[in-house]
């Protein structure tokens, strides 16, 4: 079909939330158009081997590729030529955007934490945020189909609010290496657990898709499917049914809706030729990310409602969070001069540490509320630009120092649970436009108390870790306000159309079919109730799986 | 490794390098353009106004696209430099012979706010390496005698004992020292000397800690008074 013809489904976004929706469809017989505001992409263009002395500046971090030249990424990033965002004055946000075919899927670090019991029902736990309109006893058959199609390695070591997954479904995780195995020692020590990470990364082959080779940063995209992106997966599948049809280079900006309030597809840019174009579909599904949807709706404005579309609650646009993230490192002298060896492994977190102190939490002797993970980065890599720092002087003792501290150091990275607060939210600013013409979202963001508390908790058990193994920070950490990424920074934005039980307090149901407009669902993080401390990418999947199973149900009986 | 990109640049700096310096000592140029007798005032430099590789860049041609900036006299103290903080030493050439010092100029000629801090630390310091070589001994850096060059490197070098005054100089050469180890442990030699041997795709699982690794952390954990676990 051709994107102008009228599709069962219109589905907004082709990244983690989009391709899944667009899959389960096409996969159920509905014909589906995936709209795509970047260009196409497959990662047969990752030069997936090529070393940091291959590419320009040895491959570092620039305003054209900020995470180094190599990354999947292009046409994204937090500062985009022609399409601004503005702060609220006080406020600091930084949104990603990723314009291309699978969008951050391309990227992520594949982290992939099912959310527990306690993150389902916060407040319920302490009283603060609000409850999912879902417990996890709903959402873990969805979680076990998701990682089993996704592909997911991991250990199931029964923790408190870290559920196993199903018999069967996850891949045997990678050996922890020597300096992942050292924390472990000292982790087991003080009671801080360091146990297999998990990540949407195969250990064995599945379909055509190859088990990881144990080379190659996952974030330059994986052309042999290991590490999980929808551009290798969900979207070819799609295809294959011959049910897809996949217009790229098309910028969405409003839902149409007819006389009966019922939405009839969707008007996007069409940037090649620069003209407009309308898409039809019986059942309309956005899932552009959580700034890009809240935008969408809030720029369409059926009957002239200025609140925006789906928006009788007031919520869209709302409770936007970010993962609260710090750092610390530390040398190592017991790691110094270790005998070498291939330590590339998966690239990424073999071993991670997931959240401990959820006893201490209940009974009130930790002033935080909520938890946070820490995942930790050593490794004997390709030096890079960074292998200097910390060193002195020059002449033959340097380069006795550059091989002593080789592998010593070791980088531990909080990411953290944020609570919704009354200050962070989006709208649109009216007075500014991106080169479209179209109104661009204006942020208010701030953390609170409960946050820099948190960052409190992480740097003191941090300490006691490093101490324990007899490191020594590279630096003292900075106090929790200033040591917090700023919002958006780490990339997991969520909950501006939260999910609810009430349709005065949320968006959506807990489909993520929208209380106000029947045939409109969102499938991508916006949907997000709270914010747990888990990477949000795996729950989006599970999340958007079950909804277009939703949808497929209601266009199958003719409800839709 | 097949790599042309990086051969050719090693093969081009080494002969140029020489060439330069051949050149420069011969003429006894300084990397101040003839102004170091003024001082160095460390003052901010207009910025480059070259493309950058863009946000959708071509992997089959990763070579920088912006053109390189530093003077023939810039690259002659900075090769110069930079041999000195990585000396050869046996198998491991010096840095000038591993292409460091046209790193160097991609880096500071590069058009992102970043490498023109540095570009303005680096460009300044050159020149204040060359006007105090001068100053002290009559010959710009490269061409003055070791044992003159290390006495002017031990006042900037070692960040507990800068000599009261060269703070500056002192940060021009920490970050001239960071580019430097940098570009050198990004290269074939430098991996080799360093003990890196990742980037090999291998089949089945990850062997992860070879037998010397596992036996060497479980003696570390052990010898800690803690419970080492088999990987």
């Amino acid at each position: 079909m051709t994107p102008d013809e009228p599709h069962d489904a219109v589905v907004v976004g082709s990244g983690a939330g989009g391709a899944m929706a667009a899959w389960v469809l096409t996969r159920a017989g509905a014909s589906v158009l995936m709209l795509e505001a970047g260009r196409d992409y497959s990662p047969d263009e990752s030069p997936m081997l090529n070393m940091a002395m291959d590419a320009p500046l040895r491959g570092v971090g620039t305003p054209d590729k900020r995470f180094g030249y190599y990354d999947a990424t292009v046409d994204g990033g937090w500062d985009m030529p022609g399409e601004p965002y503005t702060m609220a004055e006080g406020s600091e946000f930084m949104w990603w955007r990723s314009r291309m075919l699978g969008g951050r899927t391309n990227h992520w670090a594949r982290n992939s934490f099912r959310m527990g019991p306690y993150d389902f029902k916060p407040r319920t736990r302490d009283g603060l945020g609000v409850d999912w309109p879902v417990t996890y006893d709903d959402m873990a058959p969805w979680y076990d189909k998701t990682e089993k199609l996704v592909g997911v390695y991991g250990s199931n070591d029964g923790l408190e609010n870290h559920p196993n997954s199903g018999p069967g479904v996850l891949h045997t995780p990678p050996k922890f290496r020597v300096w992942e195995t050292f924390l472990k020692a000292g982790g087991d020590a003080i009671n801080i657990p360091v146990v297999a990470a998990r990540r949407a990364i195969l250990t064995k082959q599945i379909d055509e898709r190859s088990p990881c080779y144990w080379a190659s940063a996952c974030g330059r995209g994986c052309s042999i499917g290991a590490a999980f992106q929808t551009t290798t997966s969900l979207i070819p599948w799609a295809k294959a049914t011959g049910k897809l049809t996949i217009a790229t280079g098309a910028m969405v900006y409003e839902v149409m809706l007819d006389a009966t309030g019922k939405a009839t597809g969707v008007r996007y840019i069409d940037k090649a030729t620069g003209s407009h174009k309308e898409a039809k579909g019986r059942v309309v599904v956005v899932a552009a990310s959580t700034g890009e949807t809240a935008r969408i709706l809030l720029n369409s404005k059926p009957n002239g409602r200025s609140e925006g579309l789906a928006n009788s609650s007031g919520q869209v646009g709302r409770n936007l969070m970010d993962t609260v993230g710090s750092n610390i490192s530390a040398y190592f002298p017991q790691l110094e001069g270790r005998p070498r060896y291939n330590e590339d492994g998966a690239m990424g977190l073999h071993a991670y540490i997931p959240f401990w102190d959820y006893k201490r939490i209940q009974n009130g002797e930790v002033d935080t509320p909520r938890g946070y993970h820490v995942e930790i980065g050593g490794s004997f890599g390709d030096p890079g630009m960074g292998v200097g720092s910390g060193l002195d002087g020059y002449g033959s003792s340097l380069r006795a120092d550059v091989k002593r501290r080789y592998g010593s150091r070791i980088g531990f990275t909080q990411r953290g649970e944020m609570i919704p607060n009354a200050n962070s939210y989006c709208s649109i600013d009216t007075e500014t436009k991106d080169k479209f013409g179209i109104p661009v979202l204006k942020f208010n963001f701030a953390w609170s108390d409960h946050e820099l508390k948190q960052v409190k908790h992480f740097q003191t058990s941090m300490k006691e870790l490093i101490d324990k193994l007899g490191g020594t920070l590279v630096s003292e950490p900075d106090e929790p306000a200033k040591a917090i990424s700023k919002g958006g920074e780490i990339i997991h934005e969520v909950g501006t159309c939260r999910m609810g039980s009430d349709a005065r307090e949320s968006v959506t149901n807990q489909f993520g079919k929208t209380w106000d407009v029947d045939n409109l669902y969102l499938t991508d993080g916006s949907v997000f109730a709270s914010k747990a401390h888990k990477n949000p990418t795996i729950t989006i999947m599970a999340l958007a799986m079950r909804s277009a199973d939703n949808i497929a149900t209601r266009l199958r009986t003719g409800e839709l | 490794m097949p790599n042309s990109k990086a051969s050719d640049l090693v093969m081009i700096d080494r002969r140029v390098t020489l060439k330069w310096l051949m050149g420069a000592m011969a003429a006894g140029q300084l990397a101040a353009c003839g102004d170091g007798a003024k001082g160095v005032t460390w003052a901010e430099m207009e910025a480059i106004k070259a493309k950058g590789y863009g946000t959708d860049p071509d992997f089959n041609n990763t070579a920088a696209p912006w053109p390189l900036t530093m003077t023939q006299a810039e690259l002659v103290a900075a090769s110069s430099l930079a041999d000195i903080i990585l000396p050869a030493d046996g198998d491991y050439p010096a840095p000038s012979k591993l292409g460091v010092p046209a790193f160097i100029n991609e880096w500071v000629s590069a058009p992102y706010p970043d490498q023109h801090r540095d570009r303005v630390l680096i460009i300044n310091g050159l020149a204040w390496l060359d006007q105090e070589s001068r100053a002290r001994s009559g010959a710009i850096f490269a061409s003055a005698d070791t044992a003159a060059q290390k006495a002017l490197l031990d006042e900037i070098a070692y960040r507990d004992r800068v000599k009261p005054g060269l703070e500056k100089p002192a940060e021009f050469f920490s970050r001239f020292r960071s580019l430097t180890l940098g570009a050198y442990y990004t290269t074939p030699a430098g991996w080799t000397e360093i003990g890196y041997v990742g980037n090999q795709p291998g089949t089945g699982d990850y062997p992860g800690p070879t037998p010397e690794a596992a036996a060497h952390i479980r003696a570390v954990i052990e010898g800690m008074g803690l419970k080492y676990t088999a990987p």
